[in-house]
């Protein structure tokens, strides 16, 4: 018996140094974006400079499980905000494991559906537990207590109607997807899920440009950049979220070249596991 | 035994409705196992029936929506018949609801329990220290990451979240103690039997818990009897039921791990002498791996060196998150806030033993073998068993 309560202080000493190391490490008063390494998909954590959680995709398993314990603290097991850039096994399946790890307080998508059995599943899961959810289009916005902006500037309506005629996302080809612009003070990210050329120009269009980070869209795809759109956007740094050795040989020559033609500092989930960007706000650093 | 068992296996065999590379088949079953997940899908066996006899079909399927075991599910679909079985990929499954059944009625129950125990853990820390926990108390698997239990395989640990041994005797040892106080002797070892039947099916009724299991209950029953039973014969008779129960088991890599491993252990261990401690668990993985060798080698490729090290270094923490997160359980069914506590007491221990399987896991294998041929196979276990003998007779 004695020996058990001897163990027992010491677990509780330990606890207590986790506890203290990590207040100091995840509540920094800094913006954290992740870009999560989940594989062939898509799963981006963001740690507001006040600590609240908002995940963009869930990746196409539970890696992004792992993801998420890296970079919140343990204690923390509330996401404030969810959001599904487009209703695709890559980037969905992994939002049902984190619906039941974690307490989400609101979800956000593309109003598209899809007829897979893995979209039913998270939509009868979010039903469950009576998240709130809501659909959004370009131009709808979230202003958060900390100054972080979050701006939704793809797609808009019409785009999503002449791309998906009946609410139901295409396998291929054209297809609507969540673009989504980060700002924190003098900081931007835009993150672009599977989105492709027409969306992003669009988006160009109505007053998009100059970002500091650039999620390369659809892993590398071939369509989802060209050189206009990145004079435009003129990033600081590109990240792309890819698997190893995946099926689709993503990324492609054709976006990799076009990047170093520019020279835009590039970086790979499939060779750097997760990317971690910190900003105060004016700097920015990768970890 | 050996002749019956022999008599079983022909008949079994030859009995097996035929079934053709390409045939569609359609069937009711009761899935008895828990499907495992593996990153997009998932996999489970299901029993066909066919007039007197069965046979069992391997089935992968998109990983939702998810089975779970005790599900009444009706299956469609093509087989594919390869090398290593009869296999069917994505076929058509709907669950049926009809509770009448008593045996799946308590499976069900027994599910929902499992599942509250799942979101206790999953909700209080993150993963893979919750699911690593789960494993560790109840060899629940589902909820591993595919990355972590890459890293536990490779590191040589993968061991610890099989529901085994261990498990039974803690489950066991603590119900005949804690009722022994005001209970006859006799009716808290019987209680404890209950408690292990209770425990193998809410771990999920893998092979290596029913071989423990089985065992377990021996050596209770022999208690109530007033007897003194040998491991070597409780063995011996588990592989024996399980076997006649159910003859493609010798093909399961859990069913030959499980056996080899208890075999290695009763029979190899005593030669290394009395230890204590840590070194005492040292010397039981050696004993086990030297016995597991080409089984590991044949069916996962890579076999590192530093399993031996990462064991040594892990092991002590089993029995205390164990108890701890047992304890934490239990109380976290009944008040979930006092649970949380103790689980979170589990955390630093947790973040230790992740620590060391990820750092060994990154190292990866020391031996890795392309294939394997029988030929060495039963030249290493002649010569394991021919020394075996040897050391005996000096």
């Amino acid at each position: 018996m004695r020996k058990y309560f001897l163990i027992g202080t010491v677990l509780l000493f330990l606890l207590g140094c986790i506890l203290v190391y990590q207040n100091i490490t995840y509540n920094d008063k800094k913006l954290h974006v992740v870009i999560c390494d989940v594989g062939q998909g898509d799963a981006i954590f963001i740690r507001t400079p006040r600590g609240s959680d908002i995940l963009i995709d869930g990746g196409p398993d539970d890696s992004v499980l792992s993801c998420l314990g890296k970079h919140m603290p343990f204690w923390d097991r509330t996401i404030e905000l969810m959001i599904l850039t487009h209703p695709h096994a890559d980037h969905l399946n992994g939002l049902i494991t984190v619906l039941n790890h974690y307490k989400i307080l609101s979800f956000v998508s593309e109003s598209l559906i899809n007829k897979t059995a893995g979209f039913s599943e998270l939509i009868k899961v979010i039903a469950n537990q009576k998240i709130k959810t809501r659909y959004v289009y370009a131009g709808d916005r979230f202003l958060l207590s900390d100054s972080l902006n979050i701006q939704i500037v793809g797609p808009n309506k019409e785009f999503l109607q002449t791309t998906s005629p009946n609410g139901l996302i295409g396998e291929s080809g054209e297809f609507a997807s969540l673009e989504i612009l980060v700002k924190y003070n003098f900081f931007s990210a835009l993150l672009t899920g599977d989105s492709q050329v027409m969306e992003l120009k669009d988006a160009i269009s109505s007053g998009l440009k100059d970002v500091d980070l650039l999620q390369i869209p659809h892993h590398g795809s071939r369509f989802g950049l060209d050189q206009e759109i990145l004079n435009v956007l003129s990033p600081k740094i590109a990240v792309i979220s890819v698997g190893k050795n995946n099926k689709y040989s993503h990324p492609t020559p054709f976006i990799l070249d076009l990047l170093k033609s520019l020279n835009i500092k590039t970086l790979r989930t499939d060779q750097m596991g997760d990317i971690e960007v910190i900003s105060d706000g004016k700097e920015w650093r990768i970890k | 035994m050996l002749l019956i068992l022999g008599f079983r296996f022909y008949f079994f065999y030859n009995n097996q409705p035929q079934l053709t590379d390409g045939q569609e088949i359609n069937f009711e079953t009761t899935i008895l196992s828990q499907p495992q997940a593996v990153g997009s899908r998932q996999a489970f066996t299901a029993n066909y029936k066919n007039q007197s006899a069965s046979r069992r079909i391997r089935i992968t399927t998109s990983r939702f929506p998810e089975i779970n075991y005790g599900d009444f599910v009706r299956i469609s679909g093509k087989i594919s018949n390869q090398n290593r079985g009869v296999l069917m990929y994505f076929p058509k499954i709907e669950t049926v609801n009809n509770s009448s059944n008593i045996l799946q009625s308590s499976l069900k129950s027994i599910n929902i329990l499992r599942q509250k125990l799942i979101s206790l853990f999953s909700q209080t820390l993150p993963s893979p220290s919750s699911s690593l926990l789960l494993g560790i108390i109840f060899g629940i698997k589902e909820q591993m990451p595919k990355d972590f239990s890459n890293n536990l395989k490779t590191s040589g640990v993968f061991h610890v979240i099989a529901a085994s041994g261990m498990n039974v005797t803690l489950v066991g040892g603590f119900i005949s103690a804690g009722f022994a106080f005001f209970l006859k002797r006799q009716i808290a070892i019987g209680l404890s039997i209950l408690g292990i039947i209770f425990y193998a099916v809410l771990a999920g009724l893998e092979p290596s818990i029913i071989r423990a299991s089985i065992m377990g209950i021996l050596v209770f029953s022999a208690q109530i009897m007033g007897r003194q039973t040998l491991a070597v014969n409780g063995l011996v008779l588990a592989g024996f039921t399980m076997l006649y129960i159910d003859p493609t088991l010798l093909s399961d890599v859990g069913f030959q791990l499980s056996f080899v491993a208890t075999a290695g252990i009763l029979y190899i261990k005593p030669l290394f002498g009395k230890q204590e401690g840590i070194v005492s668990e040292v010397s039981t993985t050696i004993a086990a791996q030297i016995a597991t060798l080409p089984i590991l080698l044949a069916n996962f490729g890579v076999y590192s060196i530093y399993s031996i090290l990462v064991n040594g270094l892990v092991l002590w923490t089993v029995p205390i998150l164990m108890m701890i997160g047992g304890i934490g359980a239990i109380l976290g069914l009944i008040l979930a806030p006092l649970g949380q506590l103790l689980i979170y007491l589990c955390y630093p221990l947790l973040l230790y033993f992740e620590m060391i399987v990820n750092f060994f896991g990154k190292i990866g294998g020391v031996i890795s073998i392309q294939a394997l041929s029988w030929e060495f196979i039963a030249g290493y276990y002649c010569l394991l068993i021919s020394a075996l003998i040897f050391s005996k007779r000096k």
